[in-house]
């Protein structure tokens, strides 16, 4: 037997250290180099670009092995060196970095100093291994700092539950080695350590003045006192809150924090059969941050728009083949496209025939060569009035999931087209248990609280690309893409058990809830209809059977 | 099959290889831009190249502009210490412009993937 290969940790292990070996050398090289460009100003033009290489592949590779310290020095030398004109004090400025370098090799070889900036790299390369293929857009990379681990159980469960990546630190220089080496969406700081009153606050501050960038932070804290609170507040913090905290409410400020209010930007189809035209369009449009499709023959419009589903087109009126009229008439005789505005541009200034066109139901008739600020403004008014009715018709208020109707259509069309690829997909129908009774012991609002925090925790751990509706009351049902029912119910059971864990207060009272659920799979159930049916009877029998679990719809027992 | 990766520093070659390895590739080093071509030349398996951008004598680009010069296609990864400028990214025939930092595990497989199923 050979040795197995040895692992990517290993390997970068001894590459860390052998960085750290020939940092010495390198940094004396450099020093060599530089003190000999400042002879004459032959000698600096000859070796500033390899002083300048060696400045810059410090940064790089110091970097990419996790002395991000180390990198921050090289890069203020790098940019001082290829700033023009030079700064006065560059002798000085360069020296002093040089010196910070030797120092920071120093702390390198010391013991303590690897240790960290392994510790900084292995938290990194232990969650990326797994978390890749899983993550979407909603989950979180979260660093709490605590120095006391035990009471932070609790909540560390609760993110993880929500699909968040939650990395662990106990000291703030660890901490601060981490957020340097890579940086969080959203950190949970305690105030008090062993360093100091306000060890926790003021760690943020520094970084914050370090990175140039605030980080969004959350202050967790035994105290609440004034000092400390002001500390938070002078650190930049979006939130304070005294242990022990709800796990739940601290979860919200968490999404209040790292959510960007940007929603996905406005899409545009441009129809056009000039593609300058077309792409000067496009490109003001785009400008305006808003999403752009060409098209240059009318025939690829329709085709164009069931890909990209626009908010609105913009249509040139005169096109050989079929004209701008034309094709609007076309694409209102398809009822799924009837709200859809449509804007016409055209060199054309005779009333008469714009009112004419405004007959095959345009919404708006821009006049060549438009203005700029005019195409933006008509174009985002209209599209975004288009959104706004879409989502009302569309989404649940409460959880903002898709409504029943919705979500139907949705399935209906997933399904036609997992007919034509020949795909298998499985349904989900999550039932909440025993929900009656928490409406009547704690109240709407607990019930509430419930189904939202059920409607979270399904979309953040499935993929964006599941179809997730609520059907009604504590009813929701999921289209899982791509699997079997087998993987779909492991997949729904691990949601189940950590949605089990989950405490829910109303006013002192803290309570659990659980949920059931049946499944079904597509294509042995071939229509939205059947898939629904067999994953109600499977439910059914998980209600049967005691709750707080999964039943797979056997398709036997389903032909009774 | 191969991905050649060319770097100056060699340690940041071997680590950039060591990445490329532990996601189920066989890297090939080249120290520098004649290295490369001599790479190229010797193994006629190598499917994509990961260069770094700044290195002496002929830069990641130029290596870049050579090979495509030379008819060479294969897909070509740039590596690069700063942030990556809107031009740099969009340089004709490059197919991603990465930079040297602690996601480049994660941005480094991804670009990989889609360079490799681009070029079938």
């Amino acid at each position: 037997m050979s040795k197995p290969a040895p692992s990517l940790h290993d390997k970068l292990h001894q590459l860390r250290e052998r960085f750290i070996e020939q940092l010495p050398s390198r940094l004396a090289q450099t020093a060599e180099l530089w003190q000999q460009s400042r002879t004459t100003s032959e000698e600096q033009a000859r070796l500033a670009p390899e002083l300048h290489r060696f400045f810059h592949s410090l940064k790089g590779t110091g970097r990419s092995l996790g002395f991000e310290r180390l990198a921050l020095l090289a890069d203020q030398a790098e940019e001082a060196l290829t700033t023009s004109p030079a700064r006065d004090d560059i002798d000085t400025f360069i020296s002093q970095l040089l010196l910070q370098l030797g120092r920071e090799q120093q702390h390198l070889r010391s013991h303590h100093g690897q240790q960290q900036a392994l510790a900084a790299v292995n938290s990194f390369e232990l969650t990326s291994q797994v978390e890749p293929p899983l993550r979407n857009k909603r989950q979180r990379l979260i660093y709490l700092c605590d120095d006391e681990p035990e009471q932070v159980d609790q909540l560390i469960h609760h993110l993880r539950c929500f699909g968040h990546e939650v990395v662990q630190f106990i000291d703030t220089e660890t901490f601060f080695n981490a957020v340097l080496t890579r940086r969080p969406d959203a950190v949970i700081m305690d105030v008090q350590f062993p360093q100091g009153q306000t060890a926790g606050t003021e760690t943020l501050t520094s970084l914050n003045k370090l990175t140039g960038q605030p980080l969004p932070a959350i202050v967790l804290s035994a105290h609440s006192d004034f000092n400390s609170r002001l500390s938070a507040v002078r650190a930049g913090c979006g939130g304070y809150f005294t242990k022990p905290v709800k796990p739940l409410d601290l979860m919200l400020a968490v999404d209040e924090l790292t959510t960007p209010m940007v929603e996905e930007p406005l899409k545009v189809l441009v129809v056009d059969d000039e593609p300058e035209a077309a792409a000067y369009h496009a490109l003001l449009l785009e400008e305006d941050g808003m999403s752009v499709h060409q098209v240059h023959h009318p025939a690829d419009a329709l085709n164009a728009m069931e890909r990209f589903s626009p908010d609105l087109l913009l249509v040139d009126v005169y096109m050989p083949v079929c004209s701008g009229e034309e094709l609007a008439t076309i694409i209102r005789q398809q009822p799924e496209y009837l709200g859809l505005p449509i804007i016409y541009l055209s060199s054309e200034t005779d009333s008469q025939k714009q009112i004419s066109a405004m007959s095959a139901g345009v919404e708006a008739f821009l006049t060549k060569p438009v203005q700029p600020d005019e195409l933006v403004s008509a174009v985002r008014l209209r599209a975004e009035r288009l959104r706004l009715l879409r989502s009302l018709m569309t989404r649940d208020s409460m959880t903002g999931l898709y409504n029943h109707s919705t979500t139907t259509e949705l399935i209906t069309k997933a399904l036609a087209q997992a007919h034509r690829e020949d795909s298998q997909h499985a349904m989900a129908m999550i039932d909440i248990d025993h929900f009656k009774h928490v409406n009547d012991t704690h109240g709407h609002l607990a019930g509430d609280q419930v189904i939202i925090t059920l409607a979270r925790l399904l979309k953040s751990r499935l993929r964006l690309s599941d179809i997730i509706g609520r059907y009604g009351g504590e009813e929701f049902v999921v289209l899982l893409k791509g699997i079997s029912a087998e993987k779909a119910a492991t997949l729904i059971d691990s949601l189940r058990e950590d949605f089990a864990l989950v405490d829910f207060h109303a006013g002192d009272v803290r309570f659990r809830c659980t949920f059931s659920a049946g499944i079904s799979r597509f294509p042995a159930q071939p229509s939205t209809e059947s898939l629904r049916l067999s994953a109600d009877q499977a439910l059914y029998r998980a209600k049967h059977q005691g709750r707080n679990q999964i039943v797979i719809s056997t398709e036997l027992a389903d032909e009774r | 099959m191969h991905i050649l990766v060319v770097d100056d520093d060699p340690l940041a070659g071997e680590m950039t290889a060591a990445l490329l390895e532990s996601q189920g590739h066989a890297p090939l080093l080249a120290n520098d831009a004649m290295e490369a071509v001599e790479q190229l030349d010797t193994h006629s398996d190598i499917q994509l190249i990961v260069s770094d951008m700044h290195m002496p004598l002929v830069s990641g680009l130029a290596l870049l502009a050579m090979l495509r010069e030379q008819g060479n296609n294969l897909p070509f990864i740039l590596l690069t210490g700063d942030t990556p400028d809107a031009a740099l990214q969009q340089t004709p025939g490059l197919n991603a412009c990465l930079r040297k930092d602690a996601e480049l595990a994660w941005n480094l497989e991804v670009a990989v993937r889609q360079a490799l199923a681009l070029h079938g």
